[in-house]
C-alpha cells in the first residue's frame, strides 16, 4: 500500500514543498526499502510480499517500503545501492553475492516442503501421449519457456542440458519465450500450439489442483528421482527464494528483520499469501553456484551491464580512434579530390597543348605539302624549258638559214615552234596552279622560331640535343608558316647533318640589326663539299638516299619572297674549316 | 661588230642559242659560268650579254650588278625560265635593257640586239667622255679644282677671290688655268661638260 502511495505522497510533498518543506514526511525516518524480483506484473509481485514486509514493519516499528522490479531494474538498483534488503530468487542471489557484495540472510521454505535445499527446479511439462525418454528426443520438439532469466522456468533446465552438452538455444527444435503467466505455457502444451513447456516444478500440480487443467492431459517427463518432493521434477533441485542484505545495510537491522522473519508461522497471512512455511537459515548454496558457472559459460546469461560498463572506456577509446581515423579518412579523401582535381585540370592542359602541337604539326606538313607539290611543279617546269627552249632555239636557227624558197618547209618550222609554245603555256599555267600565294601579317619572328623548336622538340630528344637559342624580340611583316618551312628545312637537315656525330651541337640566333633580322643556324656536322654548297639552292639536288631535293630551293624561294636572303657557308676557325654549315638568314625589317 | 657573249649553265641551249643566232649572223662566245665569262670577255669594251637568270654560283643578277659597278659598257639582256615581275623590275632597275621570258623568239631577240649595239656604242662612248673627264678633272691642282667649283656656282670673280682669300689677278690666272684644262672656251661650256657627267 506504501508503494502504492509513495508516488502520490511524492507529488504531495511536492506540491506542500513550498510551505512545510514536507513536514510530515521529513519527519519520519527514511524507509527501509526491500526489493524483490518480478518477472510477472511487478503489482502480483508486490501483493504476493506486502503482508511479509508489513509482518516485519510492526515488529520493527519502522517504515518498510517494498519495490518490486524487473531483473534489469533491480541490477540498476543493487549497483547504485538504492535498496537495503532483497528477496530474490536463488540464482540471481548467488550472482549478486558474486557481483554486488550482498550477503544471504534466509532461505525461504516453500510451502509443503521441509527441504530449504530442494525446494525448486524444472518440470518439463507435455502431453500426455508425447513420447519423450531422453533429450536427444527433444530435437524434433517445439519448446516454450516464460523468460530467459525466469530461475525455475527456464535457466535451472538450461543447466541441466548444459550439464548433457546440450543448448536450449540450438538443441530444440524451435524455443520461445512467451511470458507470464505460468498456466498461459499449460494451455499452449495443451492444445497442441507448443510441444514442450520449461516451467518451474509444481506449477502442472498446483493448475490440476486449481483445476485449471485435466488431470491426465499433461505430464511431466524426464523425470528425476526427488524423494522429499512433493512434485515432479525433470532436474535437479535447488533452493528457492532467499533473503538478502546489501554490503551497506546495517547488520543490526539486519538482525532486528531476521529475528522477525524467523518467527513467521506457516498460518499467519504473510506466510499463506506468501505461498511459504517458513524461513530458514541460509542453506548451502554451492550447488546453484555450480548451475551460475555452468550458465555464465552462456553468452545469453553473460551480464552484459557489466561487461558493457567495463568495456565503456574501452570503447570510448576505440569510437575516438575511429572518429579521429573517420576523420583522418575524410581528410585524406579530400586531399586525394583535391589532387585528382589537380591533375585532371594539368592533364586537360596538357592535352590541349599536345592536340595544339599536333594542329600545328598538321598544318605543318600540310603547308609543306602544298610547297613541295608546288616547288615540284617549278622544278619539272624548269627542266623541261630547257629543253623546249633548245628545241625553239634550234629550229628558229634552222628557219633563218632557209631560203626564201623554201616556203614549205619554213612553215612547218614555224609549226614546230608554234607546238613548243604550245607546250610552255602548259607549263606554264601548270606552275601558276601550283604556287601558294604567301600571306603576309604582322609577327614576332622569335615567337615563330619558338614555335618551330617545340614543333621539332620530339627529333631534338631522340638526337638528345639541347639547342643553343638565343633571340631577341623581332617584329616583322611575314608568313609565319612559310617561315616555319624554312627553319624546320634548315633544322632538320642540320639534324641529319649530325647523325653520325658523337656529341651534336646546333646553335641558333636571332638578332636585330639596323634595318634586318639576322638569324643564324650553326651545326657542327658533316657540312658541304664546295660544289654542293654551290648547287645547295638548286631543285633535285640532294645528298639524301630518300631526298627529293626540293627543301633548301623551296627556302630560298621563301626567303627571297619575304625580300631576304639566304647564305651558305662551311664553318671556319682562324681560316681553316671545321666540321658543320652555317647558314645565315637576312630578313629586312620595313618600317611601317 | 660588237662581241656577243651568251651565259648560260646548260651546254644545249648555249648550243642552240649559238645555232639561231648564227642563223641571224651573229657570232656569239658561249661562256658556261659567270666565272669564265668575267675571265674571258673584254668587259671594259663594248659588247652584248645575253645572261641566264638562274645559274650556279654567280647568277645571272649578281652578275648583272658585277658588270654595273665595274662600269662595263656592256648592254646587259637578261633571259630566265621563270622569272616574274618583281625580278624584271630588279633586273631594268640594275640597267639591263631588257628582261625576257626563256626561249626567246629570235625575231624579237634581233630587234633587241640592235637596240643593243646602240645601247653599247652609246655606253662605249660615255664612258669615253667620262674618262677624258676624268683625266682633265685630275688635271687640275685642288687650287684650280675650288674655284672651278665656285665659277660653276655662277659667281662673280671679286666674290671668289674674297671667299679664297685672294687677290682677284691671281683668280683670274687660276680660272684661265681651269679653263685650258678643262678644254673649254666659256663658263657656259664648261656648266655643260660637267652636267653632262653627273
Amino acid at each position: 500500500m506504501i508503494a502504492k502511495l509513495r508516488p502520490l505522497a511524492t507529488i504531495g510533498c511536492l506540491i506542500l514543498s513550498s510551505f512545510h518543506a514536507c513536514y510530515s514526511y521529513a519527519q519520519q525516518v527514511e524507509p527501509i526499502r526491500v526489493g524483490v524480483l518480478a518477472f510477472t506484473h511487478p503489482d502480483n509481485v508486490a501483493k504476493r510480499w506486502q503482508p511479509t514486509i508489513d509482518r516485519i514493519a510492526v515488529d520493527l516499528n519502522k517504515p518498510f517500503e517494498l519495490i518490486a522490479l524487473t531483473p534489469s531494474e533491480l541490477d540498476s538498483k543493487v549497483a547504485q545501492g538504492k535498496l537495503d534488503f532483497l528477496i530474490t530468487n536463488a540464482l540471481t542471489g548467488v550472482s549478486y553475492k558474486k557481483d554486488y557484495g550482498t550477503t544471504s540472510l534466509l532461505t525461504l521454505v516453500p510451502q509443503g516442503n521441509n527441504q530449504p535445499t530442494q525446494a525448486v527446479g524444472s518440470a518439463l511439462v507435455t502431453r500426455s501421449e508425447q513420447q519423450v525418454n531422453s533429450f536427444s528426443d527433444l530435437k524434433s520438439l517445439r519448446a516454450v519457456s516464460t523468460d530467459k532469466q525466469a530461475f525455475g522456468g527456464f535457466q535451472i533446465f538450461a543447466g541441466e542440458m548444459a550439464h548433457n552438452d546440450l543448448n536450449p538455444f540450438n538443441d530444440f527444435k524451435a524455443l520461445s519465450f512467451v511470458g507470464f503467466p505460468q498456466q498461459k505455457l499449460l494451455s499452449l502444451v495443451a492444445n497442441g500450439k507448443a510441444d514442450i513447456a520449461i516451467l518451474p516444478t509444481c506449477v502442472l500440480e498446483n493448475a490440476v489442483k486449481k483445476g485449471d487443467i485435466a488431470a491426465n492431459s499433461l505430464k511431466v517427463v524426464l523425470t528425476k528421482a526427488a524423494p522429499t518432493f512433493h512434485c515432479k521434477t525433470s532436474s535437479e533441485l535447488y533452493p528457492y527464494y532467499s533473503f538478502s542484505k546489501l554490503g551497506k545495510t546495517d547488520h543490526r537491522l539486519a538482525t532486528d528483520v531476521i529475528r522477525s522473519l524467523l518467527t513467521i508461522e506457516p498460518t499467519e497471512p504473510a506466510a499463506v499469501i506468501g505461498r511459504y512455511d517458513s524461513w530458514s537459515a541460509t542453506v548451502n548454496d554451492s550447488h546453484v553456484f555450480k548451475l551460475l558457472k555452468q550458465l555464465q559459460q552462456w553468452p545469453f546469461v553473460t551480464n552484459w551491464t557489466t561487461i558493457f560498463r567495463s568495456a565503456l572506456p574501452w570503447a570510448v577509446v576505440i569510437a575516438i580512434f575511429l572518429l579521429l581515423g573517420y576523420i583522418h579518412h575524410l581528410r585524406v579523401k579530400r586531399l586525394v579530390v583535391l589532387r585528382t582535381r589537380d591533375l585532371q585540370s594539368e592533364i586537360q592542359q596538357h592535352t590541349q597543348t599536345q592536340r595544339a602541337l599536333l594542329e600545328q604539326t598538321k598544318q605543318f606538313y600540310k603547308a609543306q605539302r602544298v610547297l613541295l607539290t608546288g616547288e615540284m611543279a617549278s622544278g619539272i617546269a624548269h627542266e623541261l624549258n630547257q629543253p623546249l627552249a633548245g628545241i625553239r632555239y634550234l629550229t628558229q636557227g634552222c628557219i633563218y638559214r632557209l631560203s626564201d624558197e623554201q616556203t614549205e618547209l619554213k612553215e612547218a618550222m614555224n609549226k614546230a615552234i608554234q607546238q613548243v609554245d604550245r607546250a610552255q603555256s602548259t607549263i606554264k599555267r601548270f606552275r601558276h596552279f601550283c604556287q601558294q600565294p604567301s600571306v603576309m601579317s604582322e609577327c614576332y619572328l622569335n615567337q615563330v622560331l619558338e614555335d618551330t623548336l617545340s614543333l621539332m622538340a620530339a627529333e631534338f630528344m631522340r638526337m638528345q640535343l639541347t639547342p643553343e637559342f638565343k633571340c631577341e624580340t623581332v617584329e616583322l611583316t611575314a608568313d609565319p608558316s612559310l617561315l616555319q618551312q624554312v627553319f624546320v628545312n634548315i633544322i632538320r637537315n642540320a639534324l641529319d647533318a649530325m647523325s653520325q656525330c658523337p656529341a651534336p651541337n646546333l646553335s641558333i640566333s636571332l638578332s636585330k640589326q639596323a634595318q634586318h633580322a639576322v638569324i643564324v643556324f650553326k651545326d657542327n656536322g658533316t657540312g658541304l663539299s664546295e660544289t654542293a654548297l654551290e648547287r645547295l639552292f638548286f631543285p633535285f639536288e640532294t645528298s639524301k638516299e630518300n631526298g627529293l631535293g626540293l627543301g633548301m630551293i623551296i627556302c630560298k624561294r621563301i626567303i627571297e619572297e619575304h625580300s631576304g636572303e639566304i647564305v651558305a657557308a662551311n664553318n671556319h676557325v682562324d681560316g681553316s674549316r671545321v666540321p658543320g654549315l652555317t647558314i645565315t638568314i637576312t630578313l629586312p625589317i620595313k618600317e611601317s | 661588230m660588237s662581241n656577243l657573249y651568251l651565259v648560260d649553265d646548260d651546254q644545249a641551249v648555249l648550243d642552240s642559242l649559238t645555232w639561231m643566232l648564227n642563223g641571224l649572223g651573229y657570232e656569239p662566245q658561249g661562256h658556261l659560268s659567270a666565272d669564265s665569262f668575267l675571265k674571258q670577255a673584254e668587259l671594259q669594251n663594248e659588247g652584248i650579254a645575253i645572261l641566264d637568270v638562274q645559274m650556279p654560283g654567280m647568277d645571272g643578277s649578281a652578275l648583272l650588278s658585277h658588270l654595273t659597278k665595274s662600269q662595263s659598257p656592256i648592254a646587259v639582256i637578261m633571259l630566265s625560265g621563270h622569272g616574274n615581275i618583281a625580278m624584271a623590275v630588279q633586273a631594268i632597275q640594275k640597267g639591263a635593257l631588257d628582261f625576257l621570258e626563256k626561249p626567246v623568239d629570235g625575231d624579237k631577240l634581233a630587234v633587241l640586239l640592235e637596240q643593243a649595239k646602240l645601247q653599247t656604242k652609246l655606253n662605249m662612248q660615255q664612258k669615253v667622255e667620262r674618262d677624258a673627264l676624268a683625266d682633265k678633272l685630275k688635271a687640275l691642282t685642288p687650287r684650280e679644282h675650288e674655284v672651278m667649283e665656285k665659277v660653276l656656282e655662277g659667281k662673280l670673280n671679286k666674290v671668289i677671290a674674297a671667299e679664297l682669300n685672294i687677290a682677284q689677278r691671281t683668280l683670274e690666272l687660276h680660272r684661265q688655268k681651269v679653263m685650258q684644262k678643262m678644254q673649254v672656251s666659256n663658263v657656259a661650256e664648261l656648266a655643260f661638260l660637267m652636267g653632262k657627267s653627273t
